[in-house]
């Protein structure tokens, strides 16, 4: 049984732009259902306008319709939970509240179909426990094929390759048939381009958060760009704590741990 | 919506006060309302100075040395140094209440709370107008700076066109916060940052020559020319210039770490702008002599900077006029709109005008209430009498803000748990209290008249309109 390898049971962050009218497709709510969700409801302010006046006004209408997206959640059995915030910044909250409720992975909503193929980007060191404990609960015992494809510039530190190797690795430990996982590599310089180009392939990306590099900082997150231009959702796996320490269990291939320095 | 009212909290049109947030429901990066929505609190400790001096800086700098040293001789960085004090008084209190009820509405919250809704309703309305006038006052101030810039470059207009810079930029202004997404707080901080480089460069070059790195120092005039007195008469005068720190309370909602931020910016933005002040001051006497500096009159500091720098200095220290009026006209245009909001949402002025648009996210009535009549008001003229009306509603306001912390630490309320409390508090609130309300004795007759005047209509609404809504003590 796979769920019994699961270390750690995981929970998204599914953040919506409620008062946009922004709403997910049933596919989605399908294919998530297998993990604990928390949908957040926000709405992004100017700053010149108090959140305090935003919430009297429209603060009833934004919990209904979190409340409805939560119902559909539940319909299909998933262990759901709402949260309703007003901001001037969107970041702030999503990762506050992602923070507080120990959310391992953070969804951007993109539309999509039914969920058949996924591709998790490995684009640097990546938390292959939690991101294995996330898409092994999410396709369980179900049809859909994976494709771990690691893209790195030439030359770079961080060995694709053999972070690529691991996350399919862990991805069978945890029960799933590696008739269904697929491995690639790319050397490329323009990686967020090429996830782009193809996720017409794919249904569902998923992610590693990008460290705060400087070029992050400048261009904005790597998830968040890939989100912008991708056809398909993305699914944003947090680094937990223990991994950021690089305290990690024995398990930990050297060429992971290498590319956590680099 | 019945017209009839009887013992409820509610005013004439059947409304009753809103408590958004509950007071045990703040936390250092959001507010919870009652129905567990979550405010996000996104403002830094650096924000909220930039609301600060953005607020206070305005035109007060540049028009006020020349007056001042005619009046108290190189003794005017006494009184600009008297000012400060004064509003550091004030600020105390201020920051404690803040932080006991970090909410939107800054000292119409406090004096509401602790006063109870009439001097509330009168210093919440009161304030409007009074923000309302001190914008256009700004506005008028713009149009003269964008004048001179022009004539300096060598386009000669005459004074026709302040009137109309002033309009088109109020309209500007209004329309960049009423459509601007995320970017018109934004321009507040770089404004002033581009403000106080240009100032802390012709200061500290204008420093340096008072001491004679670049030349001979000056000569030193006789410090106190006209009496100690002189100097005292000359504080009120330039108190204006300090008007604004409490702006600060009225974003507390959206402020970080409000206990700690809260009472750093406020305080932290006297002093900053006290520094500026005296320093621009003492520059300006040692450049000139404060005989020569009055005669210059309100463009004595141009004078300063084009003796040091040429033309281009005194473009440069116009253009930092052109930037302060905007800073102030955006500063209290935002102000405005959140007052109305607090009043509003208590009632005491209908619902409706605090009602926001939901496609721009900006509180589209209350920002016309606080544009419309500024660009009015720019139209008609008279805006320097106006301008010490807005002095004297401030100084009200500032007044009791001194009584609201006198009367509510006398007997404290169960939830009254500042973080910051003012030590020997009734030895800063008394002089604090004493010193706004003695300003207002400095005041031309006509500005007096006008300014009670004002508070007298603001009661009668009051007391038309939501006699029966009570607030002290309502969190």
């Amino acid at each position: 049984m796979a769920d019994l390898s699961i270390r750690e049971p995981p929970r998204v962050l599914v953040p919506v732009q409620v008062l946009e009218g922004q709403t997910l497709p049933e596919t989605l709510i399908d294919f998530l259902a297998p993990a604990e969700v928390v949908v957040l409801g926000y709405h992004v302010l100017p700053e010149q306008t108090p959140t305090e006046q935003a919430s009297l006004q429209f603060g009833e209408r934004a919990r209904a319709a979190v409340d409805d997206i939560a119902h559909a959640f539940r319909e299909v059995g998933c262990d759901v939970e709402t949260r309703v915030g007003f901001t001037h910044d969107r970041d702030q909250t999503v990762d506050r509240v992602a923070a507080d409720v120990g959310a391992t992975a953070i969804l951007l909503p993109n539309p999509t179909g039914d969920v058949d193929r996924l591709l998790v980007a490995v684009r640097g060191a990546i938390d292959a426990d939690r991101l294995a404990d996330l898409v092994a609960t999410l396709v369980g015992e179900g049809t859909q094929r994976v494709t771990a494809w690691g893209v790195a510039p030439s030359g770079s530190d961080f060995d694709a390759t053999a972070a690529v190797e691991r996350v399919v690795e862990t991805l069978r430990d945890r029960g799933l048939a590696a008739g269904r996982i697929t491995a690639e590599t790319t050397e490329s310089a323009r990686a967020v381009a090429d996830i782009v180009d193809r996720t017409d392939e794919f249904d569902v990306v998923v992610m590693g958060e990008s460290e705060g590099t400087l070029w992050s900082v400048l261009f904005g997150d790597e998830a968040d760009r890939v989100a912008e231009g991708a056809v398909a959702p993305v699914l944003v796996v947090r680094r937990s704590s223990e991994f950021d320490v690089g305290a990690d269990s024995g398990s930990a291939s050297e060429s992971a741990s290498e590319s956590t320095s680099g | 919506m019945g017209s009839e009212h009887g013992g409820t909290n509610v005013n004439r049109r059947g409304e009753a006060p809103e408590a958004v947030v509950g007071p045990d429901a703040t936390t250092e990066e959001t507010s919870v309302t009652e129905e567990g929505t979550e405010l996000e609190r996104t403002i830094g400790l650096s924000g909220g100075l930039a609301i600060g001096v953005g607020t206070m800086i305005g035109a007060g700098i540049f028009v006020f040395p020349g007056l001042a040293a005619g009046r108290a001789g190189p003794a005017a960085a006494g009184s600009f140094a008297i000012g400060a004090v004064v509003a550091l008084l004030v600020a105390l209190p201020a920051s404690e209440l803040a932080t006991a009820m970090p909410k939107s509405g800054g000292g119409y919250y406090y004096i509401s709370r602790a006063l109870g809704a009439l001097p509330g309703a009168v210093v919440g309305i009161s304030i409007w107008l009074g923000l309302v006038f001190a914008t256009a006052f700004y506005l008028v101030g713009f149009g003269n700076y964008a004048a001179a810039v022009l004539a300096e470059a060598g386009v000669p207009v005459g004074g026709t066109v302040v009137v109309p810079l002033a309009l088109l930029f109020g309209v500007l202004l209004t329309g960049l916060n009423l459509f601007g997404t995320e970017n018109a707080a934004k321009l507040q901080n770089y404004v002033v940052g581009l403000l106080l480089a240009i100032l802390v460069l012709f200061l500290g070059y204008g420093g340096l020559d008072a001491l004679g790195v670049f030349g001979a120092a000056s000569t030193p005039e006789r410090f106190v020319p006209f009496g100690a007195f002189s100097m005292f008469t000359t504080a009120a005068l330039v108190f204006t210039s300090y008007l604004g720190f409490a702006q600060v309370a009225t974003v507390a909602g959206d402020i970080k770490r409000p206990g700690r931020n809260l009472p750093l910016a406020m305080v932290g933005s006297v002093l900053v702008v006290g520094t500026l002040y005296v320093a621009t001051i003492f520059v300006a006497t040692s450049a000139f002599g404060s005989a020569a500096l009055s005669d210059f009159g309100e463009t004595a500091v141009v004078e300063v900077a084009r003796a040091f720098a040429g033309r281009a200095g005194a473009i440069a220290i116009l253009l930092a006029g052109l930037l302060a009026t905007i800073s102030s006209a955006n500063a209290s245009i935002l102000s405005t709109s959140r007052a109305v909001f607090a009043v509003s949402k208590d009632a005491l002025l209908p619902k409706p005008a605090s009602h926001m648009n939901l496609r721009y996210g900006t509180p589209h009535v209350a920002l016309a209430m606080a544009g419309g009549p500024t660009l009015v008001l720019v139209a008609l003229g008279e805006v320097e009498v106006l301008a010490e009306v807005a002095s004297f509603l401030h100084l009200i306001m500032y007044g009791l803000i001194c009584v609201a912390l006198l009367t509510i630490r006398r007997d404290e309320p169960e939830w009254y748990d500042p973080n910051f409390r003012v030590p020997l508090y009734p030895l800063v609130a008394v002089p604090g209290a004493v010193a706004s309300f003695g300003l207002i004795a400095f005041m031309q007759p006509l500005s007096q008249v006008v300014g009670v005047a004002i508070m007298l209509a603001t009661a009668g609404w009051y007391k038309y309109y939501a006699s029966d809504v009570s607030l002290r003590g309502m969190l």
